[in-house]
């Protein structure tokens, strides 16, 4: 065994010899950011060796690096071996931190319709001359007190067991709790004395980063509490192909526990701030996206990762949450969003439930940017969805200084079109770290408003600006001079950031127009586009049309509906009702394989350009640059 | 049958001028406005033939052995190898390669003016320049060439979306057309002429290279982007209603042209660029370049056959 003392928190864990520094740092309990799921590739999970004997292949991977930093024993954790002792220091931007996580849902209030109430009853004992069994005597009560027919509601065994003793020794005074659940009504608890004022519910939004969780008092209606956590699977891939791949080397359990464990620190937190009992939550509503939903509930993911990527089920479903392990009401119910795909999850269904899209007659866009991106193009009547990936770099990937949404991020950008200095702000106010993904949209509107990068995001290199310079590499626009940063080093964009940028846009964009294609629908019959997912949430929806991202309609009928899957998932925990027509919503749509359709790579090459190669399709954009370009000559 | 097939468009091929007669300033004895098209090829009324241009190079070690073998010392005379493609080979036009410039560390600025004076100066025809593709040196080729061929109208290579500036800077300042290529794809056609028209190149100085891969390598794209790109323009789009060029530069390289038996090689090669040329003409190609002497003749035979209706079959 050797040890590994992770420094600057003396984190010591013992492992064996050719153990992964990133293994050995998960096992300790750290948070590393991995972003290509141990492979190597994304050069996240830098980490420095102190002192040690490891091994490391430095001409393999040297290329992340600068030569000062190797020279302070800088390495990836994931591809470097543990061969001694070793004191290795993790930088804190090495670790995953706390993000700027999205938790407001919406604000429209909910019909009241819970699918658990309780009752207080206060029976008489039985006797000789009323001899009923406790059960019929309990279910008579709970009839009379306004609850369900009697006959109609079944208790389970785990019920049945702790009847006799707690009816006798509440001396036959208990609230009992009756849910309505796919079966019929079922009996989930029994307490002592009346307790029918604490039935509580909570919300899920199980991302593949992010977990938000909203707890509701299912009495009043009224949301109590709010927490939100990171989905710690994330330490396995920080993409779902990458954990699938985990799943299929490793097993799914470790997935599915760390799922639960994130869950249930959410639940944890937001009851600790309502100070409420986890005992009192009896329904728990999740929506997460398909992948998310068959790893919580232990189905194997494995099938749906090739063609022709067919998920396992596609209908709502509901358990015991004990039997997931989620830490409310052992008997409390556990109500999951359907999925349309394998890529049109239940987050994509409570969106499309939020936004009311699937109840009106105009036409309206929905476009959730994340992970990956969704598209539902539709009204009540019909409905189109996609899926695809968008490329890590909108999220800060394969962008030299892109980063995540955390700390330090520049997150919105303007750039002086004379003098070309950029005016930014970052998340928290600290000096910059890096950018994030509302930032790189704002800066590509600059850059191109400012004639700097062309159309296909080439830069002028023949515009004299310090801030502009040709390296090795790429040419590159300096965004923060290194004094002003918080990394010693100047933050730049380069020609390939913006490549990779523009090719995350254009498949956005192209998924839109296939779909609009598909349905015969041009950009002006389109009413309304709304941003769901925490990405949408931040962008600025002008620059977002700038740059072609989203098809060109009024700027004031983009709307956020911020986190829609929470906002989904309140709905269908308050009013069960609403759950009704999830199924539906999930039959409607029209699944579109972007892989399959031959017009798909078209589209996406007309939308390599910024905004598009189609100029009429954008004339308010192309009237911008116009007027910018003649105003720069 | 040839019919005046209209189909219902509205779009006209733009006009481009090459080449500057004595009255327009130049030493050129012809000059060519080609472009003009208003339906597909072969089915307009009276438009000419596609013009067709022979390749010389100012390097020959990198050429072609299958041109260098027929056309022999020739080759290392480049004003006597010009000279002889506008009187005895029959070219339309010549396009000058200066591969030269393709060396590494290539620096001899002087020398690319005087190249192009020498060619200039050895055929009045239109001359075509395939100049640089290294941004260290392309803003000084460019520039030499322009200036060297000022008032000739000349026409130069190759703008690309990832350089299209010093190449464009040289045909604004010295009034010559370009070339426009693209990897095979209408859109990306689109963008590349969206970009110099930003930079301020008006479409009538700007030709479309589609890419021409030779036949049975990948010709069969080109003559689909050709298409659409033809189709595009017709229907109005005026981002890629210019004429196109096509160079299929690989059919003197293949696999079957260089392990053809000897005593045949000259004669495959001949035909695979014959036929490669014949095709790009049929999709469109305004002009059409080749690199064999032989292949000129017979492109024009073909030319003039199709061009001539076809007396309608006699039913016996």
């Amino acid at each position: 065994m050797r040890t590994v003392t992770f420094l600057p928190g003396y984190r010591k864990i013992d492992v064996e010899r050719g153990t992964t520094i990133l293994d050995a740092a998960q096992r300790a309990g750290l948070n590393i950011n991995v972003v290509c799921g141990g492979q190597g590739k994304c050069g996240k999970c830098v980490v420095f060796i102190q002192s040690g004997r490891t091994e490391f292949d430095v001409q393999k991977y040297g290329r992340f690096f600068s030569d000062q930093e190797l020279a302070k024993g800088a390495c990836l954790a994931c591809e470097t071996f543990v061969q001694g002792d070793l004191h290795v220091i993790i930088p804190e931007s090495t670790l995953i931190q706390e993000q700027k996580i999205l938790v407001d849902g919406q604000d429209k209030p909910i019909e009241l319709r819970p699918s658990v109430k309780k009752y207080y009853v206060e029976l008489q004992p039985p006797s000789l001359s009323d001899p009923s069994p406790d059960l019929s005597r309990l279910l008579w009560g709970i009839q009379k007190s306004g609850g369900p027919i009697a006959e109609k509601m079944y208790a389970p065994l785990e019920v049945l067991r702790v009847i006799p003793g707690i009816l006798r020794h509440s001396e036959w005074k208990v609230t009992g709790t009756i849910a309505l659940v796919p079966g019929g009504y079922r009996l989930v608890d029994l307490q002592e004395n009346d307790t029918s004022k604490r039935v509580y519910g909570a919300a899920v939004d199980l991302g593949s980063t992010t977990i938000v969780v909203y707890l509701w008092d299912l009495v009043t209606g009224k949301m109590v509490s709010i927490a939100s956590n990171y989905n710690k699977q994330i330490s396995c891939g920080e993409d779902i192909l990458a954990r699938v791949n985990f799943a299929r080397k490793n097993g799914l359990d470790r997935l599915q526990a760390l799922a639960v464990e994130s869950i249930n620190q959410a639940l944890t937190a937001a009851s600790n701030t309502a100070g409420i009992d986890r005992e009192d939550i009896y329904e728990v509503v999740v929506a997460g996206n398909t992948v998310m939903t068959h790893m919580l509930l232990g189905i194997d993911p494995a099938y749906m990762i090739a063609e022709p990527y067919v998920p396992v089920v596609r209908r709502a479903l509901s358990v015991a949450s004990g039997r997931i392990g989620i830490a409310c009401n052992p008997n409390g119910g556990l109500f999951l969003f359907p999925a349309v795909s394998d890529f049109i999850g239940g987050d994509i269904i409570a969106d499309i439930l939020a936004c009311g899209m699937a109840d009106r007659e105009e036409i309206s866009l929905l476009i959730d940017i994340g992970t990956n991106f969704e598209v539902v193009l539709g009204n009540r009547e019909w409905m189109f969805a996609c899926a695809g990936a968008a490329g890590p770099a909108l999220e800060g990937g394969e962008v030299l200084f892109g980063m995540r949404a955390n700390p330090g991020a520049i997150e919105k950008i303007a750039i002086d079109p004379v003098t070309l200095d950029p005016r930014y702000s970052t998340i928290n106010g600290i000096r910059p770290r890096g950018i994030c993904g509302s930032g790189l949209i704002d800066l590509l509107a600059g850059l191109l408003t400012a004639c700097i990068i062309d159309r296909t995001g080439h830069i002028n290199t023949g515009i004299d600006n310090p801030r502009i310079r040709k390296t090795a590499h790429f040419p590159e626009f300096v965004i923060v001079w290194a004094r002003e940063t918080d990394i010693g080093k100047d933050i730049v964009i380069t020609e390939n950031d913006i490549k990779n940028l523009i090719m995350s846009k254009a498949s956005i964009h192209a998924a839109c127009v296939t779909l609009m294609k598909q349905a015969g629908v041009t950009h002006k019959e389109v009413s309304t586009i709304y941003f769901a997912g925490a990405f949408g949430n931040y962008l600025d929806k002008k620059n977002a049309t700038t740059i072609g991202l989203i098809p060109e309609i009024a700027i004031g009928q983009i709307k956020n509906i911020g986190n829609g899957a929470i906002a989904g998932a309140n709905i269908a925990l308050v009013n069960r009702r609403a759950r009704k027509i999830l199924d539906e919503i999930a039959y409607r749509i029209a699944y579109i394989e972007l892989n399959a359709e031959p017009s798909f790579m078209d589209e996406y090459t007309s939308s390599t350009f910024l905004p598009h190669t189609d100029l009429t399709l954008f004339p308010m954009v192309q009237e911008q640059l116009e007027s910018c370009r003649v105003r720069r000559g | 049958m040839v019919s005046d097939a209209q189909f219902g468009w509205s779009g006209t091929i733009g006009k481009v001028t090459l080449g500057a007669t004595g009255a327009d300033g130049g030493t050129r004895r012809v000059s060519y406005r080609i472009g003009g098209g208003t339906t597909l090829p072969f089915l307009e009324k009276d438009t000419p033939s596609p013009l067709i241009a022979f390749e010389v190079c100012d390097a020959p070690r990198f050429w072609s052995p299958i041109v260098r073998n027929y056309c022999g010392d020739l080759v290392n005379n480049l004003a006597e190898w010009t000279k002889t493609a506008d009187s005895t080979y029959g070219a339309d036009l010549i396009r000058l390669h200066l591969n030269s410039t393709r060396q590494r560390d290539f620096s001899d600025m002087p020398a690319v003016g005087k190249t192009v004076e020498t060619v200039l100066a050895a055929s009045s025809l239109p001359l075509i320049i395939e100049g640089s593709n290294e941004p260290k040196i392309d803003s000084e080729v460019f520039q030499r060439c322009g200036e060297s061929g000022q008032g000739e109208r000349l026409l130069l290579g190759t703008a690309e979306a990832g350089h299209y500036r010093s190449i464009a800077a040289a045909a604004l300042a010295y009034h010559h057309a370009l070339i426009a290529q693209s990897p095979i794809d209408v859109n990306l056609a689109k963008q590349l002429n969206i970009l110099l028209k930003e930079i301020g190149v008006p479409h009538d100085q700007v030709i479309i290279d589609p890419y021409t891969g030779a036949l049975g390598y990948g010709f069969e794209y080109s003559y689909s982007a050709m298409e659409r790109i033809r189709f595009a323009a017709l229907k109005g789009d005026t981002d890629l209603a210019m004429p196109i060029i096509c160079s299929a530069v690989d059919s003197l390289n293949i696999k079957e042209v260089r392990e053809a038996d000897p005593a045949f090689q000259d004669e495959i090669a001949v035909s695979w660029e014959f036929y490669t040329g014949i095709a790009a003409a049929a999709a469109g190609a305004e002009i059409i370049c080749v690199r064999h002497p032989k292949t000129i003749g017979l492109l024009r035979q073909a030319f003039a056959g199709m061009r001539t209706r076809a007396a309608p079959a006699g039913v016996p």
